[in-house]
């Protein structure tokens, strides 16, 4: 049996038995090599799922919207199961009422090109799951077919005309955000009015703001799974802030997001052995 | 009016002449990005008319996303000066339709919006015909013709390497009067048809209206709007979304009036000042865009406001294709009986 007709029987079976109430997954979407979010209740829906390289979606953030109907079953690849693990942390989720489908992730592809955030996937498997459809992926397998992106290697002033330049094409339609699924504040700072705190406009220094202070409030929590990247309609490679930031937090506090079950998210715990050198 | 014959060297000539006088927007290559953007040239050949649809619409050129009303400082405000004379070249039809839309709804219901008035009036619109769509096109479902000269003051038909140039105004036709007539027959149109061919049948839009006239309350909401994310992504390449919101820019008694584009998928676009948000699901949301697009501006001015030019389809980071929305709706939403 395929993972994927092994992933429609569980998934199948999963409704019928009512273990649970809707299983989300991905489905072919109508235009080729993209797929949709997939929230299928009825058992004989669940022959729409399925799941290869166009599945780029994290569906994580979907199961927030879902998770009022009762226990929901999730299609999840390593960065999934990640980004599954900090809303668990953040009590967004309740684990009793997930049950979780893993899947061993070979890489997303945009334009039959691999993923920039596949390429530096270091957790294609699950680091949580109920249960393993199919064989899990082979690990380091993508880094070491691939070069890892360069960060970090620029002086401050080039650094930040790169950007500038990145973010200068933004059209502030926080496609970014809303795909992100450790983004979810009910008022997101950019959307505050009583006062506004962030300009609207498309000025350099609004969009730069967005960005800066999205990069920091996902600093610690973002999985890496580059679902901002693949959403912007206007190619801007939001993983530049990202992997900068996880790269700092990774330095300094020794935390990877997500691929433990039992540390606390980074910058929610005071050590007084962290490094302070910034008090002066 | 009579039809004429541009060569690529008579066209690269007038684009040059045209340049001197204001400004000329045309689709160029986004530096090492696969897309192409409206951009100011100079000549001809800066541009590339290799894709379908430009990454972003043209509305920008005539409703920038971030534009300053007036400027103020000690009490005093002062105006921006008036917008320069622009020409768009290698607009598509379904492009021009819709600032053709966006004039109705900016200039045709009782108030006149001065800005994207002052703008209209200063521009050229020279529309590229298409030979071939993409797979998202779906201009002929909604009304839309790959060779319409709906908006246009001149249509320019690719005959390889000549273009067939139809003038649709008096405007048109000047920008052409030297060039010689032509001895082609229904070359065009024969084009045009074949483009139009491979497209969509049209979609019974009629029918549609009436459907979601009554079908406000209806539980297909509840599923279509799941995939949905929320982002403004469709509503900002969308050539005819309009909506946009004002704010006051101000530090020690000076600053700006500025609008910018707001999205009804937003969470603070139907925020009232109370608190209260009349729109505060995101299924609410999903389903004001659709109903926008297919009744709302159908009972405001009289047409739909979807052009097919198929940019939500290919940017929607969700895969949602408005094609497939329109089907299930169709299948799902019970036809209310006609109005007399």
């Amino acid at each position: 049996m395929s993972r994927e007709e092994a992933l429609r029987k569980r998934a199948r079976e999963l409704l019928e038995s009512k273990q649970v109430v809707m299983v989300v997954g991905h489905r072919a979407a109508s235009t080729k090599g993209k797929a949709q979010p997939a929230f299928i209740a009825k058992p004989e829906d669940a022959e729409s799922l399925i799941f290869d390289e166009t599945c780029g979606q994290n569906l994580a953030g979907h199961l927030l919207k879902v998770k009022h109907l009762g226990k929901i079953a999730v299609v999840t690849k390593g960065c999934d199961s990640r980004s599954i693990l900090v809303l668990l942390k953040e009590k967004q989720l309740d684990r009793a009422q997930l049950h979780i489908l893993g899947v061993g992730c070979e890489g997303v592809k945009e334009d039959g090109k691999l993923s920039d955030s596949c390429i530096t996937c270091e957790y294609p498997n699950p680091i949580v799951c109920d249960e393993m459809l199919g064989e899990p992926a082979p690990g380091d397998r993508l880094q070491t077919l691939n070069p890892k992106p360069q960060t970090g290697e620029l002086t401050s002033d080039e650094r930040w005309r790169e950007l500038s330049e990145d973010v200068s094409r933004c059209i502030r339609c926080y496609a970014c955000r809303q795909v992100c699924p450790n983004c979810y504040c009910p008022v997101c700072f950019v959307d505050a009015s009583q006062p506004a705190l962030v300009g609207k406009t498309t000025e350099l220094s609004d969009n730069m703001v967005f960005h800066i202070m999205r990069a920091l409030h996902m600093a610690g929590r973002c999985v890496e799974c580059g679902s901002c990247a693949r959403a912007c309609p206007m190619g801007i490679d939001l993983m530049k802030f990202n992997r900068k930031a996880a790269q700092i937090v990774k330095e300094r506090f020794n935390v990877v997001a997500g691929v433990k079950e039992d540390d606390a998210p980074a910058l929610t715990v005071f050590d007084p052995n962290d490094k302070q050198e910034f008090i002066r | 009016m009579t039809q004429r014959v541009i060569t690529a060297d008579g066209l690269a000539k007038l684009v040059t002449e045209w340049a001197k006088k204001g400004a000329v927007y045309a689709p160029v290559k986004a530096g090492s990005k696969d897309w192409t953007e409206f951009r100011r040239v100079t000549s001809l050949k800066e541009t590339d008319f290799s894709r379908v649809n430009t990454k972003q619409s043209a509305k920008g050129l005539l409703f920038p996303q971030r534009e300053v009303m007036l400027r103020f400082k000690d009490g005093k405000s002062e105006e921006p000066a008036a917008p320069e004379e622009q020409v768009i070249l290698g607009i598509r039809p379904c492009d021009a339709a819709a600032i053709a839309f966006q004039a109705k709804f900016f200039t045709g219901q009782g108030q006149t919006d001065p800005y994207f008035k002052a703008r209209l009036d200063r521009t050229t619109f020279i529309g590229f015909a298409c030979n071939t769509p993409a797979e998202t096109c779906f201009c002929t479902a909604v009304g839309g013709s790959p060779s319409g000269t709906r908006g246009l003051d001149l249509l320019l038909t690719d005959i390889g390497g000549k273009y067939l140039a139809e003038p649709v105004t008096d405007k048109g036709a000047a920008l052409i009067a030297d060039m010689p007539d032509p001895a082609i027959g229904d070359l065009e149109r024969k084009l045009a048809e074949k483009c139009a061919e491979q497209m969509p049948q049209a979609i019974d839009t009629a029918a549609l209206k009436r459907r979601l006239d009554s079908g406000f309350e209806h539980p297909v909401w509840d599923e279509l709007n799941l995939a949905c994310v929320n982002c403004g992504a469709c509503t900002f390449l969308c050539p005819t979304c309009h909506c946009f919101d004002v704010t006051d820019e101000e530090r020690k008694g000076r600053g700006a009036r500025i609008r910018v584009w707001d999205s009804c998928q937003f969470c603070i676009y139907s925020q009232h000042a109370s608190g209260h948000n009349p729109r505060q699901t995101a299924r609410s949301r999903y389903r004001n865009r659709v109903m926008d697009k297919f009744k709302y501006t159908v009972d405001m001015v009289g047409e739909l406001s979807c052009v097919g030019c198929g940019r939500c389809i290919i940017e929607c980071p969700a895969g949602i294709d408005v094609r497939e929305t329109v089907e299930v709706l169709t299948r799902q939403l019970p036809e209310a009986a006609e109005k007399k």
